[in-house]
């Protein structure tokens, strides 16, 4: 069967089980089509993850798929295979970040403006950059709660699951990056 | 900075943030496929895994904190003027290192035993809280001189995020939470770490 055919199968069928099922049994088409179904997620959250560090986001990326199929026999449905693959993927980013200890921008890098798209109404492009500069230079967990919460838009349930933690932790971690957020940007109030 | 601003901020802040460049998909997809399935898993290569140095390390230390105490006993016996007035620092740099060995040791004790745990539903509220009351001891030794060590301080920061993470595994846990933890010892080479830590903490490097 063609990765074409087998993702059109697969669209036929509700859910992704039947992918997962194939590719536990080690059918790489099928595994092509979970790779094809979830690699642009996963590599935007790790790209943010990592600061925006292209080499280190398309590694991490690598990384997390190799240790998906690795573990694919593992995985019970217990949670959303998406979630599961988010997991993953969060786990290897932090983890490499934490051995690599390479953050390419830090928080005087105030640079960053030149990168950003259009405008959008009422922010100043000066203070867009501080506010990304800001979140870049925050712990890793922390970082990783305000970019999964509200950048990628995940609840904290999901959070939760991600990062092996209860989903009031990930509240208090993103309270307590909000605080410092705020503390950071203190002196740009008035924008 | 007000919260509500800060919301607008990071409001704009979803809508603008930068889109990742396309990488080459297909090119990763070939490393992948070549990991991932080309039968030969990085697992296998690794030898000795951690779980092998764990059983040795557990019997290192068992060892060496006894032969530790003995000594002690046997110094506190002969006390002499000039060890009493000039070790004074040095006792207390010894008192951390114990304190140091004995979180080592009962550490290696709970992360050998986490792969059975996995499969041992029970007991998983004992095993966070023994996982809580080491990570409090990490805690405390990071604030403490012990972690003015550089290599120390590093394995004892692995130390509390794992930790951290075994003690929030409460109930309901899956085996993919436990293997997670588990590659994350592997990958950060925690045991390992901890066998040259108390090897050092023996030398009284």
């Amino acid at each position: 069967m063609t990765h074409v055919a087998l993702a059109a199968e697969a669209s036929t069928v509700p859910d992704e089980r039947f992918l997962i099922a194939r590719a536990q049994q080690g059918d790489r088409v099928a595994a092509r089509s979970l790779y094809d179904a979830h690699s642009r997620r996963v590599h935007r959250v790790v790209f943010r993850l990592c600061g925006g560090d292209e080499e280190m986001a398309r590694d991490f990326t690598q990384d997390t798929f190799i240790r998906v199929f690795d573990k694919l026999s593992s995985f019970r449905g217990e949670s959303a295979f998406a979630t599961w693959v988010h997991r993953i993927a969060v786990t290897v980013t932090l983890n490499g970040l934490r051995k690599e200890k390479r953050l390419k921008r830090g928080a005087d890098d105030l640079d960053v403006a030149n990168d950003l798209p259009a405008l959008s109404i009422n922010v100043d492009p000066d203070l867009r950059a501080k506010l990304r500069a800001a979140i870049e230079a925050l712990p890793p967990g922390s970082r990783a709660s305000v970019i999964l919460h509200d950048i990628e838009g995940y609840t904290h349930a999901e959070i939760g699951e991600m990062l092996g933690i209860a989903e009031g932790t990930s509240k208090a971690r993103l309270f307590d990056a909000r605080s410092r957020l705020r503390k950071a940007l203190a002196a740009y109030a008035k924008y | 900075m007000t919260e509500e601003r800060l919301n607008e901020l990071l409001d704009d802040a979803r809508r603008t943030w930068p889109m990742p460049p396309e990488p080459d998909y297909q090119a990763m997809w070939g490393k992948i496929e070549q990991e991932a399935f080309s039968g030969v898993r990085k697992q296998e290569t690794r030898t000795p895994s951690w779980r092998v140095y764990s059983i040795g390390l557990a019997a290192t230390l068992v060892i060496g904190i006894g032969l530790g105490r003995v000594s002690m006993k046997e110094q506190a016996a002969v006390p002499t003027l000039a060890a009493v007035s000039t070790d004074t620092t040095t006792n207390t740099v010894g008192a951390y290192d114990r304190v140091a060995s004995d979180l080592l040791g009962r550490t290696v004790v709970l992360l050998a035993s986490l792969p059975a745990e996995a499969r041992n539903v029970g007991s998983g509220e004992r095993f966070s809280n023994q996982a809580t009351e080491l990570l409090t001891s990490t805690r405390l030794l990071l604030d403490s001189p012990a972690a003015s060590d550089v290599r120390f301080k590093s394995l004892l920061e692995d130390l509390e995020l794992v930790l951290a993470q075994i003690a929030m595994l409460q109930t309901g846990r899956t085996r993919q939470e436990i293997d997670l933890i588990t590659d994350a010892l592997e990958e950060r080479d925690v045991v390992p770490r901890i066998r040259s830590a108390v090897a050092r903490l023996s030398r009284g490097d």
